[in-house]
């Protein structure tokens, strides 16, 4: 460390402990999630709206995806968006709340006691009013609006109705005050948190970090603006028409799919300009994320037909459709991008300050990238199983498809594990003369 | 005696680590400036609001500054005029696969 003039631009810099601590709840949070679906298959085999479903769906939403999605917003927003988060105090009280909230709603639901659902929801509604504070006011503060921050409020907003959504089905079970439908409410509220929060959020933030990743730019803003837009507007029809049973709702779920073509185009056109050839893993998961949309999207919009009956094949498709897009699209999706965000904390806690004065790993360098693609693989496969057994409500296959998704999420947890293990030995060399690097290093494999 | 070649020497050493290319190689140094025993480095990244923006501005100071006879560095990173591939060097562009 020079002892002359120096000191770090601390302008953006993130808080490596609040979202590793989100990050970390997360990822113990999917290893439960899919130790009980190999244990109980029947929650994908069987039909949705049971209390041991309600349960594990609140592990993997809340425990896994919310956790992991809201960790990584606190830390990538004021970066990506070139500002500071608004309070660091705040999003502690909302880990602490966000925790106890939702084991207590799983625990609960496993119950069936839907007041203390609804007690333990309401934590999760207070943390989320933390989040959602203290990200608008960081939001409030940036230097220039883009269709990423557009994006980011816009799953904000969703976010809310969600939670808002969800305190009124459990205080309808409760009270029994509601005129609508209990699986249109639970449609509804699972519509506002999937493609409201966790696509459109998916959706906002790759509009920055694909371009960053594969040396790239936005092609068309105008495009990219639309695909908000109409996602927007077709998410507020989806909710109204899906809430109501209205055979209008075929009509909004044609908007989404219109939203996500012009989502897709801008990706691919992305893509095609981009100057770095080669896609690393975390790419990889996070662009098959995408590519899995699509047969989400059918799914969907089969599944909004007016006149759809209602036997056991469409019954099971529902469930497909929602374990698709969570496990496949926002799960895919939050892996690829934890490759990217996880080894970019331990990297800035433990060599930042060694840049330039020793020789430190690359982060890439931090994780082993065999493992990477087994764990890819491994997922893909199971994914695909256990979505098919889904479909066809077969028991047997259901689990052999989920013991692959463990496999694969425990090849993640110990590479995660590997990046981790950087905070407590740095490998950090001493310099090596930059003549001797370019004679003796060959381009990167 | 402070000379550029020697400065640019040191920024070899400053690696961007999603990248895994020194910032000179990527075509991020922009200027170099010399004032007595102050060293001014202009410079860019290779994309606004980089996740790397204060770790790498300090890298640079760090290794400036471990020169002999630099006692003070500014870095200033600049958007204008925005990074481009076309500023890699060969080695860069091989190293990282660039098209």
């Amino acid at each position: 460390m020079p002892t002359k003039r120096a000191a770090v631009a601390d302008v953006h810099a993130p808080s490596v402990a609040l979202p590793l601590q989100f990050i970390l709840t997360g990822i113990a949070a999917l290893l439960a999630a899919s130790v009980w679906l190999v244990v109980r298959p029947i929650i994908l085999a069987g039909y949705h709206y049971s209390p041991e479903v309600l349960a594990a769906t609140h592990l993997f939403v809340l425990g896994w995806i919310c956790s992991v999605i809201m960790g990584a917003m606190y830390q990538l927003v004021p970066v990506a968006l070139e500002t500071r988060l608004h309070s660091q105090r705040l999003a502690r009280w909302h880990f602490a709340l966000h925790v106890t909230g939702f084991i207590g709603m799983v625990v609960m639901f496993h119950r069936e006691d839907m007041k203390q659902v609804g007690h333990f929801g309401s934590l999760v509604a207070i943390g989320v009013g933390l989040f959602v504070h203290n990200l608008a006011r960081t939001l409030a503060r940036i230097p220039r609006w883009n269709v990423v921050a557009a994006g980011i409020a816009s799953s904000l907003c969703w976010l809310s109705l969600s939670i808002l959504a969800g305190l009124y089905l459990a205080a309808a079970k409760c009270w029994s005050f509601s005129q609508f439908a209990p699986l249109a409410q639970l449609h509804a509220h699972a519509h506002l948190g999937g493609l409201g929060f966790f696509v459109m959020m998916i959706v906002s933030v790759s509009f920055k970090l694909v371009p960053m990743f594969t040396l790239g730019e936005v092609q068309s803003v105008r495009r990219a603006g639309w695909s908000l837009a109409l996602l927007n507007a077709g998410l507020a029809g989806a909710f109204v028409t899906v809430l109501l049973s209205s055979p209008w709702k075929i009509i909004f779920a044609l908007v989404v799919a219109a939203g996500l073509a012009f989502y897709g185009l801008e990706i691919i056109s992305i893509l095609r300009a981009r100057k770095r050839s080669r896609l690393d893993w975390g790419v990889k998961y996070f662009l098959t994320a995408l590519v899995l949309l699509a047969p989400v999207l059918v799914l969907g919009v089969v599944l909004a037909w007016p006149g759809l009956p209602a036997n056991e094949l469409t019954l099971q498709l529902e469930t497909t459709y929602g374990f698709l897009a969570l496990a496949g699209v926002v799960t895919f999706a939050i892996l690829g991008m934890l490759y990217k965000v996880v080894p970019f904390l331990v990297w800035y806690a433990s060599y930042s300050k060694a840049i330039g004065q020793s020789k430190i790993p690359a982060l890439a360098d931090l994780y082993s990238h065999p493992l990477q693609a087994a764990g890819y693989w491994l997922f893909l496969g199971g994914l695909l199983t256990a979505s098919a057994a889904s479909a066809l409500g077969h028991d047997s296959c259901v689990r052999a498809g989920c013991v692959a998704l463990l496999a694969s999420f425990v090849v993640f947890a110990v590479n995660i594990g590997m990046v981790l293990s950087h905070l407590v030995r740095p490998r950090i060399e001493p310099l090596i003369a930059h003549s001797a690097l370019q004679t003796n290093t060959r381009p990167l494999p | 005696m402070i000379d550029e070649a020697s400065i640019r020497e040191a920024l070899h050493q400053v690696v961007d680590p999603e990248i895994d290319c020194n910032i000179v190689d990527l075509g991020l140094v922009y200027g170099i400036a010399i004032s007595d025993a102050k060293v001014t480095v202009t410079m860019t990244l290779t994309t606004p609001g980089c996740p790397m923006h204060e770790s790498i501005a300090w890298g640079v100071r760090c290794a400036v500054l471990n020169l002999e006879g630099v006692e003070d560095v500014e870095v200033n990173v600049v958007w204008d005029p925005p990074w481009t591939t076309d500023l890699m060097t060969s080695y860069g562009r091989e190293r990282t696969g660039v098209l």
